[in-house]
């Protein structure tokens, strides 16, 4: 008996609204309007994950580290918390200080926030959530993620003050210290899989590796190479700019960094930037190692969240477990240890994909 | 289907996701300007001097690497991408040797940078006049 593994969706979202709204008729606009809705159902998703994440499971997850009680008042565990929040958030006055760059300032929240959403536009969500597939999946999402750091550049040098200038440097000296292991990692991974499209890295990982007391063990890459999958989570968190790695906005060194000047919505955009880039980090890796959205029994979206959440719940734990590096440290872990190991890991795998297939 | 009308259709959908949220907030905040309200923020301190000045960002030579190894991982991706079919066609050695010396002469630099102090932490100047000087037993 074999582990059962969700088929491969070959049928995209957006196709399947042409197909349900007929629109078949109305050629390239008819795809746009199919692709908005489509872009619209997922980022909503994203919305709803993040409102979950920021205001309620973020807080609960920290109390129940922590040994403390989080958000317990407003509705059932809390939970209404997200909307008095949402609420509160949204209509908290906008304090421009003196001196910013205006454009520049005001960009900057859209920029994050943008960046961390479009990556999901390739992400394979199962269940046939899969906005789009291009040939290039794997480059573009890392592309577009890494976007986010010209928002936080942005912001910190438009804000006029100390403490942003020093978190928005921070943040530049940190994504280009942990991005480079982070593609080569990637290419290790291209290497298992001769193909960047995203729906079939997740349809390689689907083949059966070996079979454990009758159980088929999936092929997944954290289970080929879990050297590699190691090094990611780490990157990741990087990346993410999570504890061990939040040095760009560490609160008791710089007040909030980047951010610190911005209040009201723009504040809500980096905040859900950061969550969503979180979210993405963690898509990122489920599609790389972890076999995307295949699982037994439950339906694939369902793994999806779950494994995204596992991701997600990770990072909280760092960020209660783990005491922040120094800058420099932060330097010389990303371009003394994680650039050469995974250079190694690469070479490593090169070597030994090669010699099998030889 | 094109991907990349799905993929412009979500850019869309997310240049107007955040745009929408301002426009949703502007309707509902208040707006009370004071001008202390607007000072910088400097631990509650009346902040001193212009932010924009000249200043040792500390990591200019790593981020010079970083363009050689971003360059360095474009180039990458398309050698992985065929690296399994080249090897049945041409052979183990000639589809991953050149990729080999070729990374091995980015590390060769790496290591050149690395001897060199290029990515260590640069020390201000004025970071040794101010600590007291070990006192020698």
């Amino acid at each position: 008996m074999g582990l059962p593994v969700t088929p491969l969706e070959t049928v995209l979202l957006p196709e399947r609204i042409v197909d349900a709204l007929g629109l078949e008729g109305y050629g390239v606009l008819g795809e746009f309007v199919a692709g908005l809705l489509a872009a619209f159902l997922v980022a909503n998703i994203m919305l709803i994950m993040t409102a979950v994440a920021g205001p309620w499971a973020k807080r609960k997850i920290r109390a129940r580290f922590t040994d403390a009680i989080a958000v317990n008042r407003v509705g059932p565990f809390g939970l209404l918390i997200i909307v008095a929040d949402a609420v509160r958030l949204l209509s908290k006055e906008i304090i421009i200080p003196e001196g910013v760059d205006r454009p520049a300032w005001e960009l900057a929240p859209i920029i994050v926030a943008l960046s961390a959403l479009l990556g999901f536009a390739v992400i394979p969500m199962g269940s046939g959530i899969h906005v789009a597939d291009p040939e290039v999946g794997a480059v573009f999402v890392f592309a577009v993620a890494s976007l986010s750091s010209v928002g936080l550049v942005m912001g910190g040098y438009a804000s006029n003050n100390k403490y942003s200038m020093l978190g928005g440097l921070r943040a530049v000296a940190q994504n280009i210290a942990y991005e480079i292991p982070l593609i080569l990692i990637a290419v290790s991974v291209v290497v298992f899989a001769g193909t960047l499209r995203m729906s079939e890295i997740v349809a390689v990982q689907a083949e059966p590796l070996i079979l454990v007391a009758g159980i088929a063990i999936p092929s997944w890459f954290a289970i080929v190479n879990p050297f590699a999958f190691f090094l990611f989570l780490i990157a990741n968190l990087a990346e993410v700019g999570r504890n061990p790695f939040d040095t760009p906005e560490a609160p008791n060194e710089i007040i909030a960094g980047y951010q610190t000047e911005y209040s009201g919505v723009y504040f809500v955009l980096f905040y859900l930037g950061e969550f969503i880039h979180i979210f993405l980090g963690g898509a990122i890796i489920a599609t790389f190692f972890l076999g995307g959205p295949a699982g037994p029994v439950l339906p694939g979206f369902v793994w999806f969240l779950i494994k995204i959440w596992a991701i997600f719940l990770l990072t909280q734990w760092a960020r209660s477990a783990v005491p922040r590096v120094r800058i420099d440290q932060l330097l010389d872990i990303g371009w003394k240890g994680l650039l050469v190991l995974s250079f190694l890991n690469l070479i490593l795998t090169a070597l030994i994909v090669g010699v099998i297939a030889a | 289907m094109n991907d990349w009308i799905a993929i412009g259709a979500f850019a869309m959908i997310a240049l107007l996701i955040p745009v929408g949220m301002i426009v949703g907030s502007w309707l509902l905040r208040p707006s009370v300007p004071e001008r202390d309200k607007r000072a910088p923020y400097e631990s509650g301190e009346v902040p001193t001097g212009d932010t924009r000045v000249r200043f040792n960002i500390q990591y200019y030579m790593v981020a010079l690497l970083f363009v050689v190894f971003d360059i360095e991982t474009v180039l990458l991706f398309p050698w992985a991408l065929v690296y399994v079919d080249a090897i049945e066609e041409v052979g183990l050695a000639h589809a991953l040797l050149p990729m080999l010396a070729f990374v091995f002469i980015l590390l060769l630099g790496l290591g050149w940078a690395w001897r060199n102090g290029a990515i260590e932490w640069a020390r201000s100047p004025t970071a040794d006049r101010r600590r007291t000087p070990k006192r020698t037993p």
